[in-house]
C-alpha cells in the first residue's frame, strides 16, 4: 500500500474517486444506468460526477437493465470502455442474456477480432430491510461464466484499486459491492494506485485457523477473529478480492499452514462461491488439514423482510466464532 | 448378498488385530476358504480365510493398520452388488461368535497403560500423513480434537512421548512383545495372585512316561503326562477352571490346557482342548505340532484360543522353581519346575530321589488357599500314582 497521509474515504467515496480518475484519464471512458446523473445513485455513490463530466458520459437511462446493458455491450466492442450501473444486484436476472451470451462470448467467437472492455458495476449483500427481492448476492452466477471475471472489494483501498484495473481490462468485469459497506471508512492515498486482479490480501496474520472470506464477509471475520484471539486462538483472515481470477496459491498455502478453513461468502452456501473455494483448498491441502473445509453462506431461503428473521439467514461474528472454535477442538 | 469380512477375535482378551497384508486385490474373485488377508494378533500370524464366494470389495483397512476386532475390513459381493452401508450392530456380533463364552464381561486396562484408540476414532488428514511420516501407531494415539478426532498434534504428542523409549531399544516392538508387556501387567496389576508351593516326588511320572511312551509314535514327555494329570484333576476342582467376571466366578465345562511355548518374542498359550479326556497319545500328538506350529510362527487362531488352565514348565532350562503370572481370564497358572535328584527324608532315612517342585498361581477371587491346596494335594496324589488317572 503506499503512503497515506492519514487521508481516509468511505467505500463510496473510494468508488466514485476511481470513476473520476478513470474518466480523466481515458474519456472512452463512460457511465451508463438508472438515476445516476442528477440523483446520484440512490446510494449517493456517484454524486457530482454528472457535473464534471456531463450528461453524454454519465448516462442516465430508462427502467431497462437489458436494454442499456445491450448497450454497454455494443459500446465495448465498437471501442468505448462503459460502467454499467445496477441499482441492486438482484436485478441481474435482467441482464444475463447480455453478459452470459453476448460480452462473455464476444471475443472468444469472434476469433479475438472483437473485445468486450466493460465493467459491470453492482451490489450485493443482506440486512438492509430490503426484503427479498433487493437484498441478494448472486456474484456466483458470474463467476461460473468461462469470459468473465468477478471483483468482490471489501474495503475503501481495495474497491478503488480494483475498480482502476477493471475499467482498464479487456475484458468484461462483473464488479460486486456491498451495499452495506458504502460508508465503511479506511484509508485511501492520495496518489495514483492500482491493484491486479488475481491477488488476494491477507487481512489478518494468524496460526490456528484460516477464515477466507468475501466482500460484506471479510468485517464479519475481522470481528470473529478478534473474539477468537480471546479464547486463545489465532485466525487468519484472507480475502480473495476476485473470485475470477481466483488466488488459489495464497489460500492454499494458508490452509496448509492453520490446517483448518472456514469459507465465508454471502451468496447462498448451496453450489456457491465458498464451496468452490472449499473444493480449491480441498484439493490443494487435504493432507495438511486437520478437519473438513467449513462453509458458511447465507441461509437456502429467500432473504425475508422481517429483521430478526433476515438477520438470522447472513453468517455472525458470533456463528463464525463458534464453528471455528468448534473446529479447534 | 454381501458376506462382511470382520477382524476376528483369536484370543480371550483380544481388543484389536494387526493387518500385515492382504492377499487379494479390491475386485479379486474368491472361494470361500481361500486365504483372504493375513492378520497378526495377540501372538499368532495368522491367514484369514474368505467367508464366502465372491468378489472382494470395500477395503476399509490398510496394511500395517490396527483394528478393532469384529470391526468389518471388506465386504464379499456378487458381481455387480454394492457392499452394504455399515451396520453398527456387527461388531458385537462378531465378537461373541469368534469368543464363545469364555471371555469375561470386562477386562480392566491395567493404569499407565495406553488402550488403543475408540473404534470410532477419526483421525485427520493431516494426522494421518504426519502418522506416516514420524512412524506413529495411530491405534495408541488417543484424540483431542472435534468428537475425539485425532490430529497432528495428538500424533506429534505421541512421537514425542515415543521417544525416549524408542532410545532405549531403537526396534519396534512386534505385537507378541507388546500384548505380552499389556497382558501381564494388567494381570500383576489387577489380579490378586497368591502361591502355593509344594514339591513331589516325581519317580512314578517317570515310571509313567517309560511305561505309556512305550510304542507311541511321538516322543512322550513328561510336559504330556502333566498336561493328561492336571486337565483330570482340574475337572474335578471347578474353580480352578474358573474366570473371574468382574461381578461373579464364571466356571467353564471344558477343561482347555493352555501350554506356555516360547516364540521368537515372547511367550504364547498353546492350547490341548478338553485335555481332561483327551488320551496321553492324543495330547502328545497335537502338543508336538503346537510347538512346531509355535516355532514356525505358523500357529493358527484356535490354536491359541480358549485356554482354561495354563501349565508353563521351564524344568528343561533346570528351573528349580519359579511363580507364574496368571494369564487373564484364567483364575490359575501352574508353574513347573526341574525334575532333579535330592537327598529326602523317606520313612525317616535319607533318600536321593527325582523331586520337581510345582508352584501354583490363583487368583483370589475366584479361588482361596484352602480350595487350591486341596487342589494341589489331590494333583500330587495323582502324580504319585499316575496309572489310576490314565486308564
Amino acid at each position: 500500500m503506499p503512503a497515506n497521509n492519514g487521508r481516509e474515504l468511505t467505500l463510496a467515496q473510494a468508488v466514485r474517486e476511481a470513476l473520476a480518475e478513470e474518466m480523466r484519464r481515458d474519456s472512452r471512458v463512460f457511465i451508463l444506468g438508472e438515476d445516476i446523473a442528477e440523483a446520484g445513485h440512490p446510494f449517493k455513490v456517484l454524486t457530482g460526477l454528472v457535473e464534471e463530466f456531463g450528461a453524454e458520459r454519465v448516462l442516465d437511462t430508462p427502467i431497462s437493465e437489458a436494454g442499456f446493458t445491450g448497450v454497454a455491450v455494443g459500446a465495448a466492442m465498437t471501442g468505448l470502455r462503459p460502467v454499467v450501473d445496477i441499482m441492486f444486484g438482484d436485478f441481474v436476472t435482467l441482464i444475463m442474456d447480455q453478459m452470459v451470451n453476448q460480452a462473455a462470448k464476444v471475443h472468444y467467437m469472434s476469433g479475438g477480432k472483437w473485445r468486450v472492455p466493460m465493467v459491470l458495476r453492482t451490489t450485493l449483500g443482506a440486512t438492509r430491510r430490503s426484503a427479498a427481492q433487493h437484498s441478494q448476492s448472486l456474484h456466483a452466477w458470474f463467476c461460473h461464466i468461462p469470459g468473465l471475471k468477478v471483483v468482490l472489494p471489501s474495503t475503501p483501498y481495495d474497491a478503488k484499486g480494483l475498480l482502476k484495473t477493471a475499467i482498464r481490462d479487456e475484458n468484461p468485469v462483473a464488479f460486486f459491492e456491498d451495499k452495506m459497506m458504502y460508508r465503511l471508512k479506511g484509508p485511501v492515498p492520495e496518489e495514483e494506485y492500482t491493484i491486479p486482479l488475481g491477488a488476494a490480501d491477507i487481512k489478518r496474520e494468524g496460526t490456528d485457523i484460516t477464515i477466507v472470506a468475501t466482500s460484506s464477509m471479510v468485517q464479519v471475520a475481522l470481528g470473529a477473529a478478534k473474539l477468537l484471539e480471546e479464547a486463545a486462538i489465532s485466525a487468519e483472515v484472507i480475502d480473495p478480492r476476485t473470485l475470477w481470477p481466483l488466488d488459489e496459491k495464497t489460500l492454499i498455502n494458508s490452509a496448509r499452514k492453520t490446517s483448518r478453513v472456514i469459507v465465508m461468502d454471502e451468496g447462498y452456501g448451496r453450489y456457491g462461491v465458498a464451496a468452490e473455494i472449499a473444493s480449491v483448498i480441498s484439493e490443494g491441502a487435504f493432507f495438511d488439514l486437520e478437519a473438513p473445509v467449513k462453509r458458511l453462506g447465507a441461509m437456502h431461503v429467500p432473504i425475508p423482510f422481517s429483521p430478526p428473521l433476515e438477520d438470522a439467514t447472513v453468517p455472525t461474528e458470533q456463528s463464525v466464532f463458534e464453528a471455528a472454535r468448534a473446529m479447534c477442538g | 448378498m454381501a458376506v462382511s469380512v470382520v477382524m476376528p477375535a483369536l484370543e480371550m482378551a483380544q481388543e484389536t488385530g494387526k493387518l500385515l497384508a492382504w492377499l487379494k486385490k479390491e475386485g479379486d474373485s474368491v472361494k470361500k476358504g481361500e486365504p483372504l488377508v493375513e492378520i497378526e494378533t495377540d501372538k499368532v500370524t495368522v491367514e484369514v480365510e474368505a467367508p464366502a464366494d465372491g468378489i472382494l470389495a470395500a477395503l476399509k483397512a490398510w496394511e500395517g493398520a490396527e483394528i478393532p476386532v469384529g470391526q468389518t475390513i471388506a465386504w464379499i459381493v456378487a458381481p455387480g452388488e454394492q457392499p452394504p452401508a455399515e451396520s453398527p450392530s456387527a461388531a458385537p456380533a462378531a465378537r461373541a461368535m469368534t469368543e464363545q463364552s469364555v471371555r469375561p464381561a470386562s477386562v480392566a486396562s491395567a493404569a499407565g497403560v495406553a488402550g488403543p484408540a475408540e473404534p470410532s476414532a477419526r483421525v485427520s488428514p493431516k494426522a494421518k500423513r504426519v502418522a506416516k511420516e514420524l512412524g506413529v501407531d495411530l491405534s495408541r494415539v488417543r484424540g483431542t480434537g472435534p468428537d475425539g478426532t485425532i490430529t497432528s498434534e495428538d500424533v506429534e504428542a505421541a512421537a514425542k512421548s515415543q521417544a525416549p523409549a524408542e532410545a532405549a531399544e531403537p526396534a519396534a516392538l512386534s505385537s507378541v512383545a507388546r500384548l505380552m508387556a499389556q497382558r501381564t501387567t494388567e494381570s500383576w496389576t489387577t489380579t490378586p495372585h497368591f502361591f502355593l508351593v509344594r514339591e513331589i516326588d516325581a519317580t512314578p511320572l517317570l515310571v509313567a512316561r517309560e511305561h505309556h511312551g512305550a510304542g507311541m509314535n511321538v516322543k512322550l514327555t513328561h510336559t504330556d503326562l502333566l498336561v493328561a494329570l492336571v486337565a483330570r484333576v482340574v475337572a474335578k476342582h471347578p474353580k480352578l477352571n474358573a474366570s473371574w467376571t468382574g461381578h461373579a466366578i464364571h466356571f467353564h465345562s471344558d477343561v482347555n490346557i493352555s501350554l506356555a511355548a516360547a516364540v521368537k518374542d515372547g511367550v504364547v498359550g498353546v492350547v490341548i482342548p478338553q485335555a481332561n479326556t483327551a488320551t496321553l497319545a492324543d495330547i502328545a500328538g497335537q502338543r508336538s505340532e503346537l510347538s512346531e506350529r509355535a516355532r514356525a510362527g505358523r500357529l493358527r487362531p484356535p490354536d491359541v484360543t480358549g485356554g482354561t488352565f495354563t501349565i508353563s514348565n521351564l524344568g528343561m532350562y533346570q528351573v528349580d522353581a519359579f511363580s507364574a503370572i496368571i494369564t487373564p481370564p484364567q483364575a490359575a497358572v501352574l508353574a513347573v519346575g526341574a525334575i532333579t535328584d535330592r537327598i529326602v527324608a523317606v520313612r525317616g532315612q535319607p533318600a536321593v530321589r527325582p523331586m520337581m517342585t510345582l508352584t501354583l498361581s490363583s487368583d483370589h477371587r475366584v479361588v482361596d488357599g484352602a480350595q487350591a491346596a486341596v487342589f494341589l494335594k489331590d494333583l500330587a496324589d495323582a502324580l504319585g500314582e499316575p496309572g489310576k488317572w490314565l486308564v
